[in-house]
C-alpha cells in the first residue's frame, strides 16, 4: 500500500511540475472551472427566488440544498482531480496501443490507468465546495450532530468509490471496444442524475428512474445520502440509506474490478 | 536451431487468431452491416515453436503483418494467445506476474513511453519507484547508461523538445534502468539517421555482452541485424520460415557472389560482355553475379582482359536475400465466416 501511495505521490508531483510548466493553461483551467460552478450556483439562487423549498416537505430548503450542492462539488472535485484526467486519456491509449506500455509494468494496471494523471486545477472546485458547505451548515436550523460529522467523510468516500467504479466500467468498455470516444459524454449524462435530490424523481416516469439509479447503477446514492446525513436531521430511517451506500460502494468496487480484469484479458492491442 | 542451452524463452505451438469484421463499401451496405456483419479469422501467429538461450541476441525478421510484433506482445504478456504455451524466465507471460514484469523490458520504436511534457529525468524517477530500484543502484545505472549514450545533457530537457534519435536513446535508458534479463526491441532504430543507428548498435552490443541480457529484436533494417545478431528467425504469415545463424542464411539462400569491377575504358566492358557472365554495366562499373563455387576460376579470366582498376567480391546484400525469402513463403489461407461473433481471445 505504501508503495502505491509513494508511486501516486510521484505521479502527482510530475503532474504538478507539468502544470507549472504551462502556468497560463493551469490558471485558465481553474478560472473556467470556477466560472462554470459560479453559473450553477447563480442558477440555484435564482430558483430559490421563486420557491422556499425544492419539493414540498422534502426538507431541501435553501441552506440544506446548498449543503447538497456543496457535497456534490466536493465529491466531483475529488473524482475530477484524481481519476477523470486518466479516464479521458484512456480512449487514446487503447486506440493507439499506448496501453501496452502500462501492461508491462510490474504494477496493478487498474491503478496505473486510473490514477496516473492528477488535475490540480479541479481542486479549486473542491475548496469552493468546502467553503459553501461551511456557509450552508452555519445557516441550518439545527447544526449536524457529532455522529453526522463522523459518518459524512465515510459517505463522501463511498460516493467517490461508486463514481470511480463507474469510470472503471467505462474504461473496461473502452478496452473491449477498442474505441469509445463517447466515454466522457456517457459519464456526464449518467452522473447528471446525481446532481439533484432524489425526491424530484417521482411519478410514473420518475419512480422507475429513481429505482434504477438507486439499485442498478447506484448513482443517486452518491450525493444524496451524505448530503442528507449532514444537512437534515438524522432519524431511525436514515441508517438504511447509509448502510446501503456503504454496501453499494463495496459492491461497485468489486464488480468493476472483475469487469476490468476480464476486459484486460481480452485486450487485443493496436497494430504497430 | 530451436533448442537452446539454458533457455530463458520457451515457446511451443503458440498461435494467435483475430476475428476481423469486414467493412462494406457504400451507405446501404454500411447500414446492412449494422444488423449483419461478415467476419473472418486472421491467423496472426500459427503455432510457433522456439527456444532462446540466456544471453542470445536474436533478430526476428519478416514482412509487415508477418506476426513479429504479435509474437513480442505475447512474450511480454500484453495479449493472450489463442493456442499454445510460452514461458519467459519461467513465467507464463500473460499471467502478468509482477516478478516476471520486473525482469524484462519492452521498447517499441514507434511508441513513446516517456512523459511527453516532462524531462526524461522525471520518467526515470517514476521508473525507479515502479521497479523498486535501490536509490544508489538507480543512480549508478542511470549515470552509466546516459554516459554510454552521450545523453547526460538531455535528461533535464522536456521530451517533446528532443529529436527522434535522442528520444529513442532515452527510451533505451528508461528500459534498462531496472537491469532486465530479457529485452524485447520492436524496431528501435526506425526513422533514425545513420549516426544514431550506429550509436544504438554500439550501446546494445555493449549492454548485451556486459550484462548477458537476452535480446529479441524485430527490425526491417538489415544493418541492425548484421551489427548485432548472430541468430536470425524469419517469420512470414505467422510461421517460422527460417531459424539459424546469420552466416548460414547467406550460405543457404544464395548461390552466387557479387563481383564489382571499376573499369578503365569501354574496351574492358566489351571484354566482360564477351565472356558471357551475367553482367550489368553502370557507368565505369561492372557488376557480375558469379556462382560461389566458381569465383576462383572466374576472377583470373575476368582480370586477364585488363582495364580493371579495382575489384571487390561480396556476398549478396542481406536485404536482397531476406526479401527473396519473404517472397518465397507460401501465402496463408484465411478462414471466412459469416458469423457475428466477438473477437477470439
Amino acid at each position: 500500500m505504501s508503495r502505491y501511495l509513494s508511486i501516486f505521490g510521484t505521479f502527482a508531483r510530475a503532474c504538478l511540475v507539468r502544470d507549472m510548466t504551462f502556468r497560463a493553461n493551469f490558471v485558465l483551467e481553474c478560472v473556467t472551472s470556477l466560472g462554470w460552478m459560479a453559473m450553477n450556483l447563480a442558477f440555484y439562487l435564482l430558483v430559490f427566488q421563486f420557491t422556499p423549498e425544492i419539493g414540498a416537505g422534502t426538507g431541501w430548503s435553501k441552506a440544506p440544498f446548498f449543503a447538497f450542492v456543496a457535497t456534490g462539488m466536493i465529491i466531483n472535485a475529488i473524482v475530477q482531480t484524481l481519476f477523470m484526467p486518466s479516464a479521458e486519456e484512456l480512449t487514446e491509449l487503447v486506440r493507439t496501443g499506448g496501453l501496452d506500455a502500462v501492461l508491462v509494468r510490474p504494477l496493478d494496471a487498474q491503478f496505473l490507468l486510473s490514477m496516473h494523471r492528477v488535475d490540480f486545477s479541479s481542486l479549486a472546485n473542491g475548496l469552493v465546495g468546502l467553503g459553501l458547505l461551511g456557509w450552508s451548515l452555519a445557516r441550518l436550523d439545527q447544526p449536524p450532530p457529532p455522529v453526522a460529522w463522523a459518518i459524512y467523510p465515510v459517505l463522501i468516500l463511498c460516493g467517490v468509490a461508486i463514481l470511480y467504479s463507474l469510470i472503471i466500467m467505462l474504461a473496461a468498455a473502452t478496452i473491449l471496444m477498442g474505441r469509445n470516444q463517447s466515454l466522457y459524454d456517457f459519464w456526464f449524462y449518467i452522473t447528471n442524475f446525481s446532481r439533484y435530490p432524489a425526491e424530484i424523481y417521482a411519478g410514473p416516469w420518475g419512480g422507475p428512474l429513481r429505482a434504477a439509479c438507486t439499485f442498478v447503477i447506484p448513482i443517486l446514492l452518491v450525493v444524496n445520502v451524505p448530503a442528507r446525513v449532514i444537512a437534515q436531521p438524522l432519524t431511525g430511517q436514515s441508517w438504511w440509506p447509509v448502510a446501503g451506500t456503504i454496501g453499494a460502494a463495496l459492491a461497485s468496487l468489486v464488480i468493476s474490478r472483475l469487469v476490468f480484469q476480464s476486459a484486460l484479458a481480452k485486450y487485443r492491442s493496436a497494430s504497430s | 536451431m530451436s533448442a537452446a542451452k539454458d533457455p530463458v524463452i520457451r515457446v511451443a505451438g503458440l498461435a494467435k487468431d483475430y476475428r476481423v469484421f469486414d467493412k462494406p463499401e457504400g451507405l446501404l451496405a454500411s447500414i446492412r452491416g449494422i444488423f449483419h456483419r461478415s467476419s473472418r479469422v486472421v491467423e496472426a501467429l500459427r503455432g510457433v515453436d522456439l527456444e532462446v538461450g540466456r544471453g542470445e541476441f536474436v533478430a526476428l525478421l519478416g514482412p509487415n503483418g508477418a506476426g513479429k510484433t504479435t509474437f513480442l506482445k505475447l512474450l511480454s504478456g500484453i495479449i493472450t494467445p489463442s493456442r499454445g504455451t510460452a514461458h519467459v524466465l519461467g513465467h507464463v507471460p500473460w499471467e502478468r506476474a509482477d516478478d516476471f514484469r520486473r525482469r524484462f523490458a519492452l521498447v517499441m520504436g514507434q511508441r513513446n513511453q516517456l512523459w511527453w511534457d516532462l524531462p526524461a529525468a522525471e520518467s526515470f524517477r517514476l521508473h525507479q519507484e515502479i521497479y523498486r530500484i535501490d536509490p544508489a543502484r538507480f543512480a549508478r545505472t542511470r549515470d552509466e547508461l546516459v554516459d554510454m549514450l552521450g545523453v547526460r545533457k538531455l535528461i533535464l530537457q522536456p521530451v517533446r523538445e528532443l529529436s527522434l534519435g535522442e528520444r529513442m536513446k532515452l527510451e533505451l535508458v528508461a528500459a534498462l534502468l531496472h537491469e532486465p534479463e530479457v529485452l524485447f526491441l520492436d524496431e528501435p532504430t526506425i526513422g533514425l539517421d545513420v549516426v544514431a543507428q550506429h550509436t544504438i548498435h554500439e550501446f546494445l552490443r555493449h549492454v548485451q555482452r556486459e550484462r548477458q541480457v537476452t535480446v529479441i529484436l524485430t527490425t526491417h533494417y538489415m544493418k541492425d541485424v548484421a551489427a548485432l545478431c548472430e541468430r536470425v528467425v524469419v517469420i512470414t504469415h505467422g510461421d517460422i520460415l527460417y531459424d539459424g545463424s546469420l552466416v548460414e542464411i547467406v550460405d543457404r539462400f544464395t548461390t552466387h557472389k557479387i563481383v564489382t569491377l571499376d573499369l578503365d575504358d569501354a574496351a574492358a566492358a566489351r571484354h566482360l560482355e564477351r565472356l558471357g557472365y551475367p553482367c550489368e554495366i553502370r557507368g565505369p562499373q561492372a557488376i557480375l553475379r558469379i556462382d560461389r563455387a566458381r569465383i576462383a576460376d572466374v576472377l583470373p579470366e575476368v582480370l586477364r582482359g585488363g582495364g580493371v582498376r579495382d575489384v571487390s567480391v561480396e556476398d549478396v546484400p542481406l536485404e536482397e536475400i531476406v526479401a527473396e525469402l519473404f517472397r518465397s513463403a507460401p501465402a496463408r489461407p484465411t478462414a471466412a465466416s459469416p458469423a457475428t461473433a466477438e473477437a477470439t481471445p
